[in-house]
């Protein structure tokens, strides 16, 4: 569903010219959970941007559904990430003015959808979390745990194609932790594509398969329990 | 329908949280509107007053016949009375008088002849008088005069009561025949009125066998263009014809100065207004940068997020506007009276009795203010949408549209203040008579490099502390090194403060400067023509040409110069004529005498040329009129004269700045030889060597006691309340200043506090590593100086450019070129110094923020 064709990208920092990524190519199938690994700097995050059209390769190809994600307008490009891209990120990324129901109907409100239409299946979502109770509580007044439930309840609001996944341990404690990677899995059951950055093997455990990156290629390719891709 | 949702759940929330920065938006704008809502009230009030006085006054009369101010002959109403199409034609004296005693309130003085004119106007009189049965018929009588009750029950003053009144031919008795009812002419100038017939009038006030004006009605079926063309053939060039909607128009000429210097004020409320919305603006697009990305990344569109910061600008703005509105007519409210008084003094009586505020104005400002916030708000919320969506991820490594929007903002900062060159160029090289010469183009190049130099805040900052990192970071030690590093970090927003610095201390040092330049123009000016001792005159010595005064007698001079320690007396007449519809000031002096004692700079010709006029046909003319009408030395200019158009030779070209609409002197004899008048608005009076001027001047009031009623000041006295009267006029620009010091002020903070804020992580690992508690404020502070400074300095520089511009639109174009600049060093001191101490103290509250961080809670801190 989703395809690198030796997708490339580098940046200016300052005169030096940083390589983030260089000639990946990459299939990622419906249905599988990917788990991207490497060390700091291996360009693990460039790739979930350009996987998540949160930026565009210098060179190379990205195909979503065999649509491109590569030299279309920022606006459709926005459209691709609204509706087919959910986003979970290490540091949760919820808006501190609005409440749990409206950050998670942040994006289908974006789509035009009337607070009220959106607003039983927000709950729903919310319930499912197990945050019943928190429906109408503000980011500040929720623990890092359910801070993320949140934001992977935002992710999931308009049904996307696929889950992106950043670090979203990085910031709990391994309890906690070990109960998002249990949700994560659920879904993953369920049918949901996800593809999730992370450091730790075990976290990337929970994955169908796992690649590695160093130095901005890829490295290695293994499928858990199953042969590479 | 998503716009409106996002507003209701994200931006009310913003405004709610940030309340002290809403506020300021709010005041801000609401600021702009108000003053702008108030001038359009104060103004319309003052000038349907005027209206309403003339129309009451002028009474059925549709067409109406003036001369020079002095009057005309009268058997010019003959040949009005004979023009086809005339049903009535009624001559009428208007005169100022002044009671004696009381209240020694001035009052208008209207001579009518009492058989006809009850055909123009109608008159309700009651009158015991035991003399006169029916009181208009007071014709035998020439002491008679008639006051409204208005008036009388005012000053207390009974039918048949005498009273003593000033007059040209000194005081006067009259005895009160009668009290006009408030109806009709009564009703006008607040009841400041009399009415006496015109023929005791003439005697009383000098004017022999002259009239000031005629009334004409108009035979049905005729139309008003061709009685007028008819008229106008019956007599000599020279005269006006004035229709209703012509007087109306005078009116709003006449007002337009007052007007313009009203609309500069209301213009820079607006400013600093929409400053503030600009400043408000880019510090939340900076505050909010996470939450864009956020935003971005889960999918708004780029129009989707400059919608939410522009209609969050117009939901604000609209709320201002209505507060402004309300606020303009509790303002005007306040200063209707001083201003009608102001009005009065300048240009002619006006007496407001209500607030005139149409539909159409309010919406009209409150549109202002909106689009105004929204111009305002244009570029810092297209700023927002080159957030890029990665900034809501931990790595920020790259965003390329920063680059993007530096360029585009260095461009545009450019281009503004290339307009800026451009505008100001073509100003200067069209002629006088180009529609592209007025005030509007300078506003508009001031606006336009103000706006330049904002954008390029950010690119001066940087070279600002590139200096400061190599000549003063080094000797601030580690302190003085990490605030320009922090600076350099937080280049935009750091440049936001700067630019609201700089904003204010532009503004202070241009004002301050350009008033310096008018204020020492205008002195030195009186300075050079004026070196009397002592300087005598009728009405208020402050009172421009057209206010309200009663001019005494030519043959007062020889009196005058028989008072023992008198060396020398200059007469000075002034009055407004008319040339091809344009009002210009006609000063007369005597060119052999007046020189002796007084100089003035001589655009073209000689200082020696001007007693050669003497027994000449020759005027000399101030810049503006020979700019205007394109005159030289040598050059004829015709003039309106009761007798007819006369062509006078320009003599020399002088600087004068007695007037904004132009001025020609003429000496005293050729004027009294053409307009057959012979009174004087001033004496100055020049005093013996050796004399003591105060001792002349009890003389001269000894002379006079009992049968005149003057004021007699010594000279350096009236240049003291010139000076005063100057100083009263920058009060409100001085209010201006103060408050965009405060907007600077608080920008500041907001910005170091925001910054402050941001770098709690980076505070917290100084502190961990052991960067004392002092050492931390002192970073805040030296980053609130150096802010200070940046604004200051880019502020000095701008603000003597723009005090130049200013000069060249407000000043310059109606007083002549030669004005000149005057840069008002000592406010540029003042500003430098109150840019940094202001920033210093803004910078406390941050730097205490910054020293009480938490170690443990800041490391932790996300």
């Amino acid at each position: 569903m989703i395809e690198l064709k030796n997708a490339s990208k580098s940046y200016k920092q300052g005169s030096r010219e940083v390589h983030a990524l260089r000639n990946v190519s990459l299939t990622i199938r419906k249905g599988e959970f990917l788990s991207i690994m490497g060390p700091s700097g291996s360009g693990k995050s460039t790739l979930l941007n350009l996987v998540g059209g949160l930026d565009q390769p210098s060179q190379g190809e990205i195909f979503m559904d065999g649509k491109p994600l590569h030299g279309i307008s920022d606006d459709e490009l926005t459209l691709i990430r609204r509706r087919r891209v959910g986003f979970i990120f290490q540091f949760f990324n919820l808006l501190p003015i609005l409440t749990a129901v409206e950050n998670v109907s942040l994006p289908l409100l974006l789509e035009g959808t009337p607070f009220n239409q959106i607003q039983p299946r927000a709950v729903e979502l919310l319930n499912q979390m197990g945050l019943g109770n928190r429906v109408e509580h503000r980011p500040e007044q929720l623990s890092g745990g359910e801070m993320q439930r949140v934001a992977i309840a935002r992710a999931l609001v308009t049904n996307p194609a696929v889950l992106l996944a950043d670090e979203p341990t990085g910031n709990l404690d391994s309890h906690t932790s070990e109960e998002i990677f249990m949700l994560l899995k659920t879904l993953h059951d369920k049918g949901q594509t996800i593809v999730m950055v992370t450091h730790d093997p075990r976290a990337a455990a929970y994955g169908s398969r796992i690649i590695t990156l160093k130095d901005g290629s890829l490295s290695e390719d293994i499928a858990i329990g199953g042969q590479a891709a | 329908m998503t716009l409106t949702t996002l507003l209701r759940r994200i931006s009310l929330k913003h405004i709610r949280h940030q309340k002290m920065r809403t506020a300021m938006a709010l005041f801000g704008v609401a600021l702009g509107v108000a003053a702008m809502t108030s001038i359009d009230i104060v103004n319309s009030s003052v000038i349907r007053s005027l209206e309403d006085s003339i129309n009451r006054i002028t009474g059925r009369a549709v067409l109406q016949i003036t001369g020079a101010e002095s009057g005309f002959p009268e058997e010019m109403l003959e040949k009005v009375q004979k023009v086809p199409g005339v049903e009535y034609a009624v001559p009428v004296i208007e005169t100022n008088a002044s009671l004696a005693t009381g209240s020694e309130r001035s009052f208008v003085v209207l001579g009518v002849d009492v058989l006809q004119d009850s055909n123009m106007r109608d008159y309700s009189v009651t009158g015991d008088s035991s003399d006169i049965p029916d009181p208009l018929l007071f014709l035998a009588k020439p002491d008679s005069i008639l006051l409204t009750r208005e008036m009388a029950q005012r000053e207390g003053i009974s039918i048949d009561q005498k009273i003593e009144v000033q007059t040209v031919q000194g005081l006067k008795t009259f005895t009160v025949r009668g009290l006009l009812e408030p109806d009709g002419p009564a009703k006008a100038l607040g009841g400041d009125i009399a009415l006496m017939d015109i023929y005791a009038a003439q005697l009383a006030f000098g004017k022999n066998a002259r009239i000031d004006r005629i009334d004409v009605s108009v035979l049905r079926g005729e139309t008003l263009d061709s009685v007028k063309t008819r008229i106008q053939a019956a007599l000599p060039s020279g005269y006006n014809i004035d229709t209703p909607a012509g007087r109306s128009r005078q009116i709003e000429n006449l007002m337009g100065r007052f007007r313009k210097s009203m609309d500069v004020i209301s213009f820079m409320a607006l400013f600093v207004g929409m400053y503030l919305i600009y400043n408000t603006v880019s510090i939340s697009v900076v505050q909010r940068k996470k939450e864009i990305g956020i935003l971005r990344a889960i999918g708004a569109t780029r129009g989707q997020i400059i919608g939410l910061f522009l209609a969050e600008t117009v939901a604000l703005s609209l709320i201002a506007s209505f507060l402004g509105v309300a606020l303009g007519w509790v303002l005007a409210k306040l200063s209707i009276n001083a201003v009608a008084q102001t009005v009065s003094s300048m240009y002619g009586r006006s007496s407001v009795t209500g607030l005139d505020l149409s539909l159409a104005s309010v919406l009209r400002n409150i549109a202002t203010g909106i689009v105004a916030s929204l111009a305002a708000a244009a570029f810092p919320a297209y700023s927002s949408t080159h957030v890029a969506p990665v900034s809501a991820i931990r790595s920020l490594a790259y965003t390329s549209n920063g680059t993007v929007l530096r360029r585009l903002q260095k461009i545009l900062a450019l281009s503004f203040i290339l307009l800026a060159g451009i505008i100001i160029a073509v100003y200067k090289t069209v002629g006088v008579a180009s529609p592209l010469r007025n005030s509007s183009m300078t506003t508009l190049a001031m606006f336009s490099l103000t706006l330049g130099v904002s954008l390029a805040a950010p690119l001066f900052l940087k070279w600002f502390i590139r200096a400061y990192r190599a000549v003063l970071a080094p000797r601030l030690g580690a302190g003085g090194r990490l605030a320009g590093l922090n600076l350099e970090k937080n280049l935009t927003r750091n440049a936001v403060a700067v630019a609201a610095v700089f904003f204010s201390i532009s503004l202070s040092v241009s004002s301050s400067s350009m008033m310096n330049s008018a204020r020492r123009g205008v002195m030195d000016y009186i300075d050079s023509v004026d070196n009397s001792d002592i300087l005598i005159t009728s009405g208020h010595p402050l009172a421009s040409a057209g206010a309200p005064t009663i001019p005494m007698p030519l043959s007062m001079r020889q009196e005058l110069e028989s008072i023992p320690g008198v060396r020398s007396v200059d007469p000075f007449r002034k009055l407004f004529i008319n040339i091809d519809g344009r009002r210009v000031l006609l000063e007369m002096i005597d060119v052999v005498t007046w020189p002796r004692n007084n100089t003035c700079t001589i655009i073209e010709g000689a200082m020696q040329d001007i007693p050669l006029i003497r027994g000449k046909d020759e005027v000399t003319v101030n810049e503006n009129v020979a700019m205007r009408m394109g005159l030289k030395k040598g050059s004829t200019l015709v003039l309106p004269t009761p007798s007819g158009p006369r062509p006078f030779r320009v003599a020399a070209v002088i600087v004068s700045y007695a007037s904004d609409s132009g001025v020609i002197f003429m000496d005293m004899p050729t004027y009294e030889k053409y307009w057959n008048d012979h009174v004087s608005d001033m004496f100055s009076i020049y005093v013996e060597k050796g004399r003591d001027i105060a001792a002349v001047r009890t003389a001269i009031q000894k002379r006079y006691q009992g049968t005149r009623k003057m004021f007699v000041l010594a000279a350096l006295e009236f240049r003291q309340e010139i000076k005063k009267m100057l100083d009263r006029s920058v009060v409100m620009n001085d209010a201006v200043n103060v408050l965009t010091l405060l907007i600077a002020g608080f920008g500041i903070i907001v910005t170091l506090l925001a910054s402050v804020l941001e770098r709690t992580r980076e505070i917290g690992i100084l502190r961990s590593i052991g960067m004392q508690r002092r050492q931390v404020s002192g970073v805040v502070l030296i980053e609130s100086a150096l802010i200070g400074a940046a604004g200051g300095l880019l502020g000095i520089c701008a603000g003597v450019i723009t005090g130049w511009i200013n000069l060249e639109g407000f000043f310059r174009i109606d007083f002549g070129p030669s004005m000149a600049y005057h840069i008002h060093y000592p406010s540029i001191a003042t500003a430098l110094l109150f840019a940094v101490g202001l920033s210093i103290l803004a910078g406390l509250y941050p730097a205490r923020r910054a020293a009480k961080t938490n170690i443990t809670e800041a490391l932790a801190y996300e």
